[in-house]
């Protein structure tokens, strides 16, 4: 009882200083809000307003330098550029291997994450710890290393072919195929993923368990009914993560993938750079967020979902 | 910390025990197979396809790599504007990470979720976006954008993982310090910013590996004119033989081992994870 009434009481307090508190707070939370605003928002927005062929104001340099640029003929705009990119011959394999990338590696990454994490959370035991931490080791190297690591594993002269070859298998070259892409972004993405959903599932309470399991449940019916439901908020932040993470990666394709069809990412960076074709670069970005936004969504969802449940809201 | 037995199920099965070796080497190999492989070239004089052992062993590369004025100018670069960004990064995002962990203010939760709708733009699309506006502020080619584009990608870092940390610091403790006496500003430096160390330690670790390894903006932004080690890797594959690549991979994993004795055991403890859980 005693116990309760200080909680309450505490909570009287913080309720209390958080008011007084709330415009100092606004003030503390503003440089890195502006940061955003100047250099992710207003880009952003810029972008959008060049891709329907405002060509003036801050769209001017890029607009004069880059090639094949559409002008405004309505009040709001011109969709030239994106019919230009929609009707580009690349585009749909393009965007076809983005989305089978995202979802397989995505996939992948989200069933390798929960089986770590369910094992250690079960069964546990030094060679789980030892496996978490194996699989931490991508997290501290840099991409451009890795993607080129696994560029020269999976290579022609590479190391899976040198050792099949001397069983008298021919192991396929992977570099500079999708599969390679696959491989590349599930290899980075596992130490997040394996983070949030390992420290979700270690949050679910012993006692839920073990009643379970005094209750006659399996292991599979636990994880199913119990062990899953508990950890969704983590593992879905992980899914959306590593996801959007994946849509827009760009060192990993440009490494390992073939030169057509390629991830957007690549394809991004091409338009602009090489082929000098900024408008259109814009306008493949806006598509790639778009995607990207529907699964933003999701995890604002969960977050919302979690919130709720912890009676926050 | 106390160590507590949780609830586990008995595997006794050979078979069961047998597949989960099969699996973690499986694992292992598919993790560490690639760097074992790309670091061994780092040593060798060249490698004939398909024997099993190198042509032989040099140390002639590393003289390579360290003699090559560009290849030293990146490493400066790269050593110079890290500690920038993450200095920046800081001083920016800290009080920002103590607002929204510890008070309630008009925007919070939009600031929050703004931030990560930040983060779900492509990041190769958002620096072309960037370049338009820098080529409009003159900020092409400059380490000043160099820093904001890498600065950028350290916010999610340095708000939301001592964010957590921050409302995770019990209030009783600091109420129990002030009613003993304990000015403010003690309070603060004593409890609260101790106990959310290993949170603001986790943030700087990342957000030093994150600027160290930024590649597409810097390259995007700073090329030709300013070269890190990451954009440096661009065109070392491309214009030098392998080896020469593995050297320089090897230089520039140097600083994230490092880095993982550091923050190892926070980072696998939870406090990333916690970061990333909009409360």
């Amino acid at each position: 009882m005693t116990a309760d009434k200080t909680v309450v009481v505490t909570e009287g307090l913080e309720a209390k200083s958080a008011s007084r508190l709330s415009v100092l707070g606004f003030f503390m939370a503003l440089p890195p809000m502006l940061l955003v605003i100047c250099f992710v928002g207003a880009p952003i927005l810029i972008a959008f307003t060049f891709s329907l062929g405002w060509t003036e104001g801050p769209n001017r340099v890029v607009s004069i330098i880059g090639q094949e640029i559409h002008k405004k003929d309505h009040w709001w705009g011109t969709f030239s550029a994106y019919q230009d990119v929609f009707h580009d011959s690349r585009f749909p394999g393009d965007l076809r291997t983005t989305l089978l990338v995202t979802t397989i590696s995505t996939t992948m990454v989200l069933v390798m994450a929960l089986g770590i994490g369910i094992y250690q959370r079960m069964i546990g035991g030094r060679l789980a710890s030892i496996m978490t931490t194996l699989t931490l080791v991508p997290l501290f190297v840099p991409v451009v290393i890795a993607s080129w690591a696994i560029h020269t594993f999976y290579a022609g002269d590479g190391f899976m072919r040198t050792i099949f070859s001397h069983f008298g298998i021919e192991f396929p070259t992977l570099t500079s195929t999708s599969t390679a892409i696959a491989i590349g972004t599930i290899w980075t993405s596992l130490p997040f993923a394996i983070l949030m959903v390992t420290s979700g599932l270690q949050s679910v309470p012993d006692a839920l368990i073990e009643t379970a399991q005094d209750a006659g449940a399996g292991f599979f019916r636990i994880i199913r009914t119990v062990l899953i439901p508990l950890a969704l908020t983590p593992i879905v932040i992980a899914g959306t993560f590593t996801a959007i993470g994946i849509m827009g990666s760009f060192t990993i394709p440009l490494f390992l993938g073939p030169n057509q069809p390629t991830m957007l990412g690549v394809e991004i960076s091409n338009f602009f750079g090489a082929y000098n074709r900024p408008q259109q670069s814009i306008v493949m970005a806006f598509v790639v967020f778009t995607a990207a936004s529907g699964i933003a969504l999701v995890y604002i969802w969960a977050n919302v979902r979690s919130a709720k449940q912890s009676g926050r809201i | 910390m106390v160590k507590k037995e949780k609830a586990r199920v008995k595997t006794s099965s050979p078979l069961v025990k047998a597949l989960l070796v099969l699996f973690m080497l499986c694992m292992a190999f598919f993790i560490l197979g690639p760097l074992a492989w790309l670091g061994v070239h780092a040593f060798v004089t060249n490698w004939t396809y398909p024997n099993l052992t190198p042509d032989g062993w040099t140390w002639h590369w590393w003289t390579r790599v360290l003699d090559d004025s560009a290849l030293e100018g990146a490493i400066r670069n790269s050593l110079i504007i890290s500690p920038i960004v993450v200095l920046c990064s800081m001083v920016i995002c800290l009080p920002a990470a103590y607002a929204a962990g510890r008070m309630t203010y008009a925007g919070r939760k939009t600031f929050l979720i703004g931030m990560f709708a930040a983060n779900s733009f492509p990041k190769i699309g958002l620096f072309a976006s960037i370049a338009t506006l820098y080529y409009a502020l003159n900020l092409m080619g400059t380490v000043v954008g160099v820093i904001i584009i890498q600065l950028l990608g350290t916010i999610i870092y340095m708000t939301w993982i001592p964010a957590a940390a921050f409302a995770a610091v019990p209030r009783n403790l600091e109420e129990a310090a002030r009613d003993a006496g304990a000015s403010k500003f003690r309070v603060f430096r004593t409890i609260t910013l101790r106990m959310a160390m290993p949170g603001i330690l986790v943030a700087i670790v990342m957000s030093f590996l994150a600027s160290f390894d930024e590649a597409q903006g810097t390259y995007l932004v700073g090329a030709p004119a300013i070269f890190t080690m990451p954009t440096e890797m661009y065109s070392l594959v491309q214009n030098y033989p392998i080896q020469v690549a593995a050297v320089f991979s090897l230089l520039l994993a140097f600083p994230s081992v490092l880095l993982i004795g550091l923050a190892r055991k926070h980072i696998v403890g939870g406090q990333l994870a916690e970061g990333f859980q909009i409360k």
